[in-house]
């Protein structure tokens, strides 16, 4: 049976990868999606969210919209050198025809967790505002949900905003440190894992025989320029993709066990630290708290090569 | 024409003297309770709410919301309020269970479906309407307007020299229910002091109109009465929560307010949960409350009287 998953997103160029690779994985089955602020502002990941749904002919899908700003810091401004100016690397789709659920986000994932108990896992690749929302919201779905695999933080690398953060965590680190000590099960795709898979441009050219793939090598073009500039690198890392792989297929990655507490202010606001030792002389503000799967290693090729299986095949509804 | 009030409560004694008082007042409807943790846990609280509507013999449904702070433990205050939180009363057990739905969908629900008519009245930590603002920003559109009992404006506090005990609870929550653009009047806790404090004559004179809510309004607050005159030289009974909802129910009775700029003190244990009121515009800031500086000492305790008659 296919895993239900609740698709928490700030498309986002990589958001939207990850939302074709789950839509065309069979082992998916995606129950809504919900935005947040982050690469974009929350009403720009809505639209984009409906109607990259719309592209994919699965307008049948519920989006709710959700926080447009962290629970206690302002917003910084959205990632438009990283993402364009409407977050899809300036490739334009056609105004969704189709409106949002009338329910705000958080409660949109509550009710459909305590709807479909113990089968559900929140799948957030965006700032954890709307997690920890919902958890507040409803404390007992922590009980309720299959488990929380997310997008964020850097255990054992530097972040991506900073050498302390990873962009998600950054945007909301009150957020971040509810959600990674809640007590529900979690596993982190960081960047320790997603910047270990990179996608070239031939990897981008590889994948344009379908119409998603045609979408995701048009959208690229500005994603590659980033990472050509920012990092020097002739190359994309996988950072939102990485959750649906991991959820269609655990073994590709290494996963290792420890409580995580987030940073929440300072030079090193944003900065997941992970305690790998757990035997300390005095309690501190690990002790106690529920240990987190931080994904440590990944079989790059495979990840490469099921994300473009999945995208060439592309398993859709007839347009 | 009815006014309608929607009450967020940390019921423990003063709080349930205020829901007597809304549930009595001729042209206001209650639509509904919702309960934060704050004075007392959950649960206690929300029993504590649900038997202050049933001394008035009324059904308003009361909800249940946040049990901790939104980044932060709950602490709570029996210290002053008793162990129960309604001082002789002891621990209270209403017929009617708490309605189903959480206070945070039900206060974005219910704002949601009367834009501009509801008005809110907060006696509690303001967690439940933080959550809900975050969840939903518009709802600082839809209340009408909202009266908060909490703070300290520029004066001093009664959990620690600089905080008052809802602000300083969840100081983040009061944070962005201040900076949310609902319109807001802030009545500190120094309203209650001194002058607006009952007298033991009042208590006496509350005493013989031997209604069931006059023995209620008394009886639940006979700890809190002990904590003030031990802890805070309280000059009699004080009653924040019943001055507020003094105010929301006739506005006049608060007699000078301004509007300023207020933000609340976060970062450090020393002046946590301050509320810092920018009297005198030195910060440039633009104004985003109402802050209370003056009340009609007689005509609030004129309005609690006729509640409880």
């Amino acid at each position: 049976m296919a895993q239900k998953i609740i698709f928490d997103t700030d498309p986002g160029i990589d958001d939207a990868m990850a939302l074709f690779f789950a839509l065309a994985s069979p082992e998916i089955e995606v129950v809504g999606v919900t935005t947040v602020f982050g690469n974009v502002h929350t009403e720009l990941a809505t639209r984009n969210a409906l109607a990259l749904l719309e592209f994919a002919g699965r307008s049948d899908l519920p989006v709710a919209q959700g926080a447009v700003r962290p629970l206690h810091l302002p917003f910084e401004e959205p990632a438009t050198l990283v993402h364009g100016q409407n977050g899809l690397g300036e490739v334009a789709l056609p105004a969704p025809k189709t409106s949002p659920d009338p329910r705000p986000a958080a409660q949109f994932i509550v009710d459909a967790v305590m709807r479909f108990p113990g089968e559900i896992i929140l799948a957030p690749v965006g700032p954890l505002t709307n997690i920890a929302l919902a958890l507040m919201l409803e404390p007992r779905i922590v009980e309720r949900v299959a488990g929380v695999v997310l997008m964020g933080g850097a255990a054992t690398v530097n972040g991506n905003v900073n050498p302390a953060a990873e962009a998600n965590i950054w945007h909301d680190p009150h957020a971040a440190d509810l959600v990674f000590t809640a007590g529900w099960p979690v596993t982190m795709l960081g960047l320790d894992v997603t910047m270990a898979v990179q996608m070239d441009d031939a990897y981008f050219a590889g994948l344009r025989t379908s119409r998603l793939g045609e979408f995701i090598h048009a959208i690229s073009r500005f994603y590659l320029e980033f990472h050509r500039q920012v990092h020097g690198l002739d190359a994309c890392h996988t950072h939102d993709p990485s959750v649906i792989a991991y959820l269609i297929d655990p073994t590709l990655y290494t996963v290792e066990y420890g409580p995580i507490r987030v940073v929440t202010e300072g030079i090193a606001m944003g900065l997941t630290l992970w305690d790998r030792c757990g035997k300390w002389l005095r309690p501190n503000a690990w002790t106690g708290r529920p240990a987190v799967g931080v994904c440590t290693r990944v079989d790059a090729p495979r990840v490469l090569a099921l994300f473009h299986e999945r995208i060439v095949g592309e398993r859709l509804p007839a347009q | 024409m009815t006014r309608h009030f929607i009450i967020d409560t940390d019921t423990a004694s003063d709080d349930a003297v205020a829901i007597v008082m809304a549930l009595q007042w001729p042209d206001v409807e209650v639509d509904a309770i919702t309960v934060v943790y704050g004075n007392m846990p959950l649960e206690v609280a929300s029993a504590n709410a649900r038997y202050s509507v049933e001394v008035c013999g009324k059904e308003t449904p009361v909800y249940e919301g946040c049990a901790k702070p939104l980044l932060r433990s709950a602490a709570y205050a029996d210290w002053f309020h008793g162990p129960y939180g309604m001082g002789k009363l002891g621990q209270l057990r209403p017929q009617r269970p708490a309605a189903g739905q959480n206070a945070v969908e039900e206060l974005i629900r219910r704002f949601r479906a009367a834009p501009g008519e509801i008005t809110l009245v907060t006696l509690g930590p303001l967690t439940n309407i933080a959550a809900a603002l975050t969840v939903e920003p518009r709802m600082a559109e839809w209340v009408k307007e909202c009266y908060i009992m909490g703070g300290a404006a520029n004066c001093v506090g009664n959990v620690t020299p600089a905080a008052e005990f809802n602000i300083w609870c969840d100081p983040e929550a009061a944070r962005i229910v201040f900076h949310s653009g609902m319109k807001c009047l802030m009545v500190g806790w120094e309203h209650c002091r001194f002058d607006a404090a009952l007298s033991d004559e009042e208590m006496a004179y509350i005493r013989s109109f031997d209604t069931e809510r006059a023995h209620f309004a008394l009886d639940c607050n006979s700890f809190a009465l002990d904590a003030g005159r031990r802890i805070q030289a309280a000059a009699g009974l004080m009653l924040p929560d019943p001055v507020t909802m003094a105010i929301a129910i006739e506005p006049g009775v608060c007699t000078r307010r301004s509007r300023h700029y207020v933000d609340v003190a976060c970062a450090d244990e020393l002046t946590r949960g301050m509320t810092v009121v920018d009297e005198l515009h030195v910060t440039g800031n633009a104004p985003n409350i109402d802050v209370c500086w003056e009340i009609d000492k007689p005509r609030w305790k004129e309005i609690l009287y006729q509640t409880l008659q």
